[in-house]
C-alpha cells in the first residue's frame, strides 16, 4: 500500500542501501554454507571412503539408486517426519503457554523466566545423559519408573522398547527446547500494544477473549516464524538419538541426520552420506519454502 | 549520500580488518606460555625439517598429563635435534577423536604420531593413514610385550602400532550379597584359570541373586564399542569368533549357530530379568546388582568407594568348550603418513616404549602395562597380588584381540546395534526368539561384507 | 469488597504456585547437575529412584577444586568470550541490516535472497562439517580464530528473525523519518535499532547460548591446550574409563554461570511496554 506511494528518487536511494545492507551477509552465507553444500552435492556422485581422499571414484547416480532401495533411509525419513509432526505443536504450544505466564511484569518474573529457560543453559548432551537416567527401565534405578510403580502402574521400558523410544525423546525434546521459543514469543508479545488490552478490558472482554482476539492475532507473524524454525530444527534432530538410543532399538529413533552422521563418519561411506544429505536438503528446502509462502502474506 | 558512503566504507573496512585480525593469530606458535608440554621446544607446531614431532593423544587423568610433561622435558633436553610436542585432544568419546583424525586426513593435517584405539589400527593401516614401524622394534622387544598387544597392532604382517598399556574384563561379585543369597563364595574365590565359572554357573548365581531390589548380573557396559569389546570372548569361548582369522569375512562366523547360541544365552539373562537391559552407570558400585562383567579400571573405583566386600574372578567360559578367553586392547601409538621424519618418530617410540617408561606410564594412567618386564618395576608393585594380578594373568594367558580387519568400525557399530535390538526384544517380550537373533546377526554379517567388498576386496 | 480481595489473593497465590511447580520441573536438571557437582563420584548415580537424588549429600567443593586445578579457567573463559564476542558483534550488525533490507526495501533479487536464506537454514552442521573443514584448511585457517568466527557470523536464523520483526515496524514511522531528510541508513541506526532492543536481546541470548554449547566444530578446527574453549575444556574429564562425572558436573556448573549472568542481565530488555510505545502506539 504505502510502498507504491514512494517517490522514485527514494527508490533508487533504497536500492543502493539494500545491496550495502544485504551483500556482506549474503557473501558469507554463500562462502561458508553455499560452498559446502555444493561440495556435498558433488561428492554424492562419487564412491568416497572418508579416509581415502586420494581414491575417489565417480560412480554417477549409484549412491542415489542405493539410497532409494535402502530401507533404513526410508525408515529414518519416516522417523524424522514423525518426530517433527509431534514435537512442533507440542513445543510451540508449551512455549506460548510459558511465555504467557511470564509476559507480564510481576515480582520474581525474571526468576521464573530463567527457570523456564534453564534447560537451554545445560547443553543437549548433558540433558540427554540426565534423561537416560530418569527414563531408566528398572524401577530401582529410574526415577520415573519408580514413581509409576509407587502409583501401582507397570514400569515402562521407555528407551529400550521400539514402541516408546521415539515418544520419550519427543517429550524430553519439547521440555528441553520450549525455553528457546518462549524467548521469541516474549519478544513478539512486546510488540502488542497495551492499549488494546485496556480497551478490550473496558469493553468487558475476559482474559480468554483477550487472548483469542488480541494476543493470537498480534502474534501471527511470530507464530509463523516459530513454527517454521521449530520445524526446521526438528528435522535436524541428532543429539538426542545419538546420546540416548544410538538410533535404536530396532531403528525406531534413527533420524536422517543421525543416519548421515553414522554413514559418513562412523562407517566411512562419505559419498553415500553426501547423497543422503543432498536428498535431506531438498526435502527440507521444499518444505520450508512452502512454509515461507504461507508466511509471506504477513511480510 | 555522504552518510551511506561512510557506513559502507566503514563496514567494508571492519570486515577486512576483522578478517586480517583473525587470520593474524595463525602466525603464532601453537603452544603459548602456559603450554608446558612444549617447554624446551624452540620450534612451532610443524614437523618441517624433521626437527619437531607432534603427538596427538586423547586427554586423560591429571597424573598422566604430568607424566608427559616430565618425560618430554627429559627427551627434549637430550635431543635438541628432535624436539617432541604432545597435543592433548579433549574428546567426549572415542568417536569424536576418530572424527578429528578423519577430518585431518582429508587435508593432510595429521600429526606425526597419533594414538589409536586397538581395533582401529587395521582400519587406519589398510587405508594408509599410518605406516609400518616393525623395523624399530627388535624381536627381543616384541617378545616382551603381551602377545595380544602385538597382535592388535599388527596388520598384514607388519607392526603398525604399539601400546604401553592394556585392559581387560573380569567378573566382579558382591561377596556380602552373594553370601546372603546362599552362594558358595569360597568356591568362587578358589577358582583358577583352569576352571573359571561356566555360563551355567553364572546364570545360576544370577538367578539366585535376583530379587525386587537386586539384579543378578550386569553384561552391558555401554551401547557402543563396549558390547563387542566386553562380550567377544563369550562368542570365542563358544567356538566361533566374529570374523574370519584373515579379516575378510564375517559370513558363517558372527551369524554361525555357535554365535546365535551365545547371543541367546545373553538374551535369556535379560528376558529373565537377571540382568538389566539398560543398566545405569555404577550399577554394581551402588549395590544394585550382584555380579558384573566389568573392566580392569573398575578395580580402582571399587577400592575407593565400595561400601561392601567384593571380589574379582576370571572371565566366565562356555559350558561346551570350557575354553578361557578374555578381552584386551587399549590405545597405542602409531606413526602417521604425514610424518616427514619416520626414522625419528621410530626412535622416539622405541624410547617411549622402554621398560622404564612403560612401567611409569602404566602406573600414572592406572592401567595394566603391556610389557611383561614392566611388572618387575617398583611402579607396578600393586600388580603382584589380588584383583590386579588376576587381570595380568588373564592378559598373559587368555587375552584375545578384537578382529583385525579394516571393516572393524562398520562391524562394531552394526554388532552393537544388533545386540541392542536383541536385548530390547528380550526385555519387552520376556521371551527369546532364536530366529530373530539369527536375522539380526545375519544383518551384521552382510553389513560387514558390503563394506569389505566395496573398499578392501581386491 | 473483602471477597474480591480474597479472590484476588487466591488468583495470585494460584498463579505463583503454578509458576513455582512448572518452574521446578524445568529447572530440575540444573538442580541435579549442581547437586551432582557437590557429591563424591560414587554417589552421583545412587538413589536415582527417589527424589533425594536432587539433594547434595556429603557435599563438598572438592570437585570444583579439581576443575580449577586441572584447567586454566581464566584462559578458557578468555578464549571462549573472545570468539563468541567476535561472532556476536558481527552477527547482530550484519544480520540485522540484512534482515532490515529484506523486510523494508524493494530491490531486485530480494525474493531470491529470502529463499536462499530459508534454504540454508535447513543445513545440518553434521552434513557440511567435512567440506567446511576442507575449506578452512585450504584458506589456512585451521587452528586459528578465523575458523571459529568467520563461518558463523552470517546466520540464517538471525537474519530471518530480524526480518520477521522489522516487518512489523509501521511504514509510517519510517516515512516520517524520510520526510525529515533521514537516509535509509541513518533511519536504521537512529530509529529502527533503538526501538528493536528486544529483538536484539533475543538474538543475542539465543546465539550466545548456541555458541557457548558448541563442541564439535571447535573440536575439529582447534588443537592445543592454550586454545581450549569451554566445551573442549569440559571434555578433559571424560578421559578413558572410568569417566569422572563428579568433575564433569562441576565443570558444567562453572560453564553455566556466565550464561546465567548473561541471561539475567539481558532481562532488562524484556520489560513490557518499551517497544509498544514505539511500534504500534
Amino acid at each position: 500500500m504505502s510502498k507504491t506511494a514512494k517517490a522514485a528518487g527514494k527508490k533508487k536511494h533504497e536500492h543502493v542501501a539494500a545491496y550495502v545492507f544485504t551483500l556482506p551477509g549474503m557473501f558469507l552465507l554463500l562462502a561458508f554454507l553455499g560452498v559446502p553444500i555444493l561440495y556435498t552435492a558433488g561428492y554424492s556422485l562419487f564412491r568416497y571412503q572418508i579416509v581415502r581422499p586420494d581414491d575417489i571414484v565417480f560412480i554417477g547416480l549409484q549412491n542415489y539408486l542405493k539410497l532409494f532401495a535402502d530401507a533404513k533411509f526410508w525408515l529414518a525419513l519416516k522417523n524424522t517426519v514423525y518426530f517433527t509432526v509431534l514435537v512442533v505443536p507440542a513445543q510451540c504450544v508449551l512455549a506460548l503457554a510459558l511465555a504467557m505466564l511470564v509476559s507480564s511484569k510481576f515480582r520474581g518474573v525474571s526468576i521464573f523466566r530463567t527457570m523456564y529457560f534453564s534447560p537451554q543453559l545445560t547443553s543437549m548432551v548433558v540433558s540427554s545423559i540426565l534423561w537416560i537416567v530418569l527414563y531408566n527401565a528398572n524401577p530401582n534405578t529410574g526415577l520415573i519408573n519408580s514413581l509409576l510403580v509407587n502409583l501401582g502402574l507397570e514400569p515402562i521400558n521407555f528407551l529400550t522398547n521400539e514402541k516408546t523410544a521415539m515418544n520419550s525423546i519427543i517429550f524430553m525434546s519439547a521440555w528441553q527446547g520450549a525455553g528457546y521459543q518462549m524467548m521469541i514469543f516474549l519478544a513478539g508479545l512486546q510488540g502488542i500494544s497495551r492499549d488494546q488490552y485496556e480497551a478490550a478490558s473496558v469493553d468487558g472482554a475476559n482474559k480468554v477473549q483477550q487472548f483469542l482476539y488480541i494476543t493470537l492475532p498480534g502474534l501471527r507473524g511470530t507464530i509463523k516464524y516459530i513454527v517454521m524454525i521449530t520445524m526446521i530444527q526438528a528435522m535436524k534432530l541428532f543429539t538426542q538419538p545419538y546420546v540416548m538410543t544410538q538410533g535404536g532399538p530396532k531403528d525406531s529413533t534413527r533420524t536422517l541426520v543421525y543416519y548421515i552422521y553414522t554413514q559418513g563418519f562412523q562407517q566411512g561411506n562419505f559419498g553415500y552420506a553426501c547423497s543422503i544429505a543432498t536428498v535431506f536438503f531438498l526435502i527440507v528446502v521444499i518444505m520450508s519454502l512452502s512454509m515461507k509462502r504461507l508466511i509471506a502474506d504477513n511480510g | 549520500m555522504k552518510m551511506k558512503k561512510l557506513v559502507s566504507v566503514s563496514l567494508a573496512t571492519t570486515m577486512a580488518l576483522s578478517l586480517a585480525a583473525c587470520g593474524g593469530s595463525s602466525g603464532g606458535p601453537a603452544g603459548g606460555s602456559s603450554d608446558q608440554v612444549s617447554a624446551g621446544s624452540a620450534e612451532g607446531g610443524s614437523a618441517e625439517g624433521g626437527s619437531t614431532l607432534t603427538i596427538w593423544q586423547p586427554t586423560d587423568k591429571a597424573s598422566i598429563e604430568a607424566w608427559w610433561v616430565e618425560k618430554l622435558a627429559e627427551w627434549n633436553a637430550e635431543h635438541p635435534e628432535l624436539q617432541v610436542k604432545r597435543e592433548a585432544i579433549d574428546r567426549s568419546d572415542s568417536y569424536a577423536y576418530e572424527n578429528k583424525v578423519t577430518t585431518a586426513v582429508t587435508s593432510n593435517d595429521l600429526p606425526d604420531i597419533l594414538f589409536v584405539d586397538g581395533p582401529t589400527v587395521s582400519y587406519y593401516a589398510a587405508n594408509g593413514i599410518i605406516v609400518p614401524i616393525t623395523e624399530y622394534f627388535s624381536e627381543e622387544d616384541m617378545a616382551d610385550f603381551t602377545p595380544s598387544t602385538i597382535a592388535q597392532g599388527t596388520y598384514d604382517g607388519q607392526l603398525y602400532a604399539i601400546g604401553a598399556t592394556e585392559s581387560s574384563v573380569a567378573l566382579y561379585y558382591n561377596k556380602d550379597y552373594l553370601r546372603e543369597c546362599g552362594v558358595d563364595v569360597e568356591d568362587i574365590e578358589q577358582r583358577t584359570l583352569d576352571n573359571p565359572l561356566t555360563w551355567s554357573e553364572l546364570a545360576e548365581i544370577a538367578e539366585k541373586c535376583t530379587t525386587d531390589s537386586y539384579v543378578g548380573t550386569h553384561v552391558i557396559m555401554d551401547h557402543g564399542e563396549g558390547l563387542p569389546y566386553a562380550l567377544e570372548p563369550l562368542f570365542v569361548s563358544n567356538g566361533k569368533d566374529f570374523v574370519s582369522e584373515d579379516g575378510t569375512t564375517a559370513e558363517s562366523y558372527v551369524n554361525s549357530q555357535e554365535c546365535v547360541d551365545t547371543a541367546k544365552w545373553l538374551a535369556d539373562l535379560i528376558a529373565n530379568k537377571y540382568a538389566n537391559v539398560d543398566p545405569i552407570t555404577d550399577e554394581f558400585l551402588n549395590g544394585a546388582c550382584a555380579t558384573m562383567l566389568g573392566g580392569s579400571w573398575d578395580i580402582a573405583i571399587l577400592e575407593e568407594s565400595a561400601t561392601f566386600d567384593w571380589g574379582v574372578t576370571y572371565y566366565p567360559v562356555s559350558d561346551s568348550t570350557k575354553k578361557a578367553v578374555s578381552p584386551c586392547g587399549d590405545w597405542s601409538a602409531a606413526v602417521s603418513k604425514n610424518c616427514t621424519n619416520v626414522a625419528g618418530a621410530g626412535e622416539f617410540l622405541q624410547w617411549l616404549m622402554s621398560t622404564e617408561n612403560v612401567a611409569t606410564y602404566a602406573a600414572a594412567i592406572a592401567k595394566p602395562a603391556a610389557r611383561l618386564s614392566a611388572y618387575d618395576h617398583e611402579a607396578m608393585a600393586d600388580y603382584k597380588e589380588g584383583p590386579r594380578a588376576l587381570i595380568v594373568e588373564q592378559l598373559q594367558n587368555t587375552a584375545s584381540p578384537r578382529p583385525r580387519t579394516p571393516s572393524y568400525s562398520v562391524f562394531s557399530s552394526r554388532f552393537a546395534e544388533a545386540l541392542t535390538n536383541i536385548f530390547s526384544d528380550a526385555a519387552s517380550t520376556q521371551t527369546v526368539d532364536p530366529s530373530y537373533i539369527q536375522s539380526e546377526l545375519d544383518a551384521v554379517a552382510s553389513a560387514f561384507q558390503e563394506d569389505y567388498d566395496m573398499y578392501y576386496a581386491q | 469488597m473483602k471477597g474480591l480481595k480474597a479472590a484476588n489473593f487466591m488468583t495470585k497465590f494460584l498463579f505463583y504456585a503454578g509458576n513455582v511447580i512448572i518452574g521446578l520441573i524445568f529447572v530440575s536438571p540444573l538442580i541435579w547437575m549442581i547437586s551432582a557437582s557437590l557429591k563424591p563420584e560414587a554417589l552421583i548415580f545412587a538413589n536415582m529412584n527417589s527424589i533425594t537424588t536432587f539433594i547434595p549429600v556429603q557435599a563438598s567443593l572438592d570437585n570444583f577444586a579439581e576443575v580449577f586445578s586441572r584447567l586454566n579457567m581464566v584462559q578458557v573463559f578468555k578464549n571462549t568470550f573472545v570468539y563468541i564476542a567476535l561472532i556476536l558483534v558481527f552477527d547482530l550488525l550484519l544480520n540485522s541490516i540484512c534482515g532490515y533490507a529484506l523486510a523494508k526495501f524493494d530491490f531486485r533479487g530480494k525474493e531470491l535472497m529470502l529463499n536462499f536464506v530459508v534454504a540454508l537454514m535447513v543445513l545440518p552442521m553434521e552434513a557440511i562439517m567435512l567440506p567446511l573443514y576442507i575449506e578452512m584448511s585450504q584458506l589456512g585457517w585451521v587452528n586459528t580464530l578465523a575458523a571459529l568466527v568467520i563461518p558463523f557470523v552470517a546466520n540464517c536464523f538471525s537474519i530471518y528473525m530480524f526480518r520477521q520483526f522489522f516487518c512489523d515496524i509501521p511504514d509510517e514511522l519510517l516515512e516520517a523519518a524520510s520526510i525529515d531528510g533521514s537516509g535509509p541508513i541513518r533511519t536504521f541506526f537512529t530509529i529502527v535499532m533503538p526501538i528493536s532492543k528486544t529483538v536484539y536481546a533475543t538474538v543475542f541470548i539465543l546465539d550466545f547460548v548456541a555458541h557457548w554449547n558448541d563442541f564439535m566444530w571447535p573440536f575439529l578446527v582447534m588443537t592445543g591446550e592454550t586454545k581450549r574453549t569451554i566445551q573442549l575444556a569440559i571434555q578433559v574429564f571424560f578421559g578413558t574409563q572410568p569417566v569422572h562425572y563428579s568433575a564433569i558436573m562441576a565443570a558444567l556448573v562453572v560453564s553455566a554461570i556466565p550464561m546465567l549472568i548473561m541471561f539475567i542481565f539481558m532481562q532488562k530488555y524484556y520489560i513490557e511496554g518499551i517497544a509498544s510505545s514505539g511500534i504500534k502506539g
